[in-house]
């Protein structure tokens, strides 16, 4: 879709936050005081936001291996939406 | 807490005071759960289920808890792993019933051990939406695709008891910030690939 009018400057995120960065790592419990024996991988990401006065918060959060496939696949899904708009 | 901590055989004898195999089965399940310890409605319900005095119910519940627990630390799925635990004099049917329920439940047990062991937050909710930014107090006219998403991030339930906080955090992505995230995504995909093939 062409462009009506290309900002000079980025449109400012008044309303709300703006993500800077995501950082993950993978990992597998091995154990817990719960289970001695545990084989049970998961992903965790940390995103960093930043809100209109510039305040950065970092929001951490660990998924399963389905759960971060699902998350994968709605980002997959709001790419191709934004393209045909 | 101690997964291993020593259980009080003695205190299960209480047990044949049941007038049936359901209430056993009952309170192994009631007796599980991390809020069974503290818990005066398990102690009231056990004390008039069996007749027992409050002392002795809240021994029963103590044996049953760390019992039940050890069974699910050690993940021991055959009977005979469960039969060992007991010592030799133990009643024989109390044994084999205790044995039975407890085989049937170890691996819901498991899950909801492992649901509950201590995590960073989850994410329970994603939420997002594509927009066209068509003006802004800086801009009179553009037409930028947005995407605005929300995440509602639920903390530790180990830590937060019943009631665990849910804080929702929206965010607007330009599309290079959409594309970067998905390149990111994918790398994580392809971790997860490479060491699923090892």
């Amino acid at each position: 879709m062409e462009e009506l009018c290309q900002p000079p400057l980025e449109a400012k995120s008044e309303v709300t936050n703006k993500l800077l960065d995501l950082q993950w790592k993978m990992g597998m419990a091995v154990s817990s005081d719960n289970c001695r024996s545990l084989k049970s991988p998961y992903v965790a990401l940390m995103l960093k936001v930043a809100d209109q006065s510039g305040q950065i918060t970092n929001k951490s959060f660990e998924m399963t291996i389905p759960q971060f496939q699902h998350f994968f696949k709605q980002f997959k899904e709001m790419a191709a939406v934004i393209e045909t708009v | 807490m101690a997964a291993e901590a020593p259980v009080d055989f003695a205190a299960l004898q209480s047990l044949l005071k049941a007038s049936s195999k359901d209430v056993v089965r009952q309170l192994c399940q009631e007796s599980f759960s991390s809020s069974a310890l503290g818990s005066k409605k398990l102690l009231d319900i056990t004390c008039s289920s069996l007749s027992v005095t409050q002392e002795e119910a809240d021994q029963l519940i103590r044996s049953l808890h760390r019992l039940t627990r050890l069974v699910a630390y050690r993940d021991l799925t055959a009977g005979e792993e469960i039969l060992a635990l007991f010592p030799e004099n133990f009643h024989q049917n109390l044994k084999n019933l205790l044995t039975k329920i407890i085989m049937e439940h170890v691996p819901a047990w498991r899950k909801e051990a492992q649901a509950n062991q201590i995590s960073l937050p989850r994410l329970v909710d994603l939420d997002w939406r594509v927009d066209v930014k068509m003006a802004s107090d800086s801009i009179t006219r553009m037409a930028v695709p947005t995407c605005l998403l929300q995440m509602k991030i639920q903390e530790d339930a180990s830590l937060c008891g019943d009631k665990p906080a849910i804080s929702a955090v929206t965010m607007e992505l330009s599309k290079e910030t959409l594309d970067t995230m998905l390149d990111g995504l994918g790398r994580i995909r392809d971790q997860l690939s490479a060491v699923a093939n090892k």
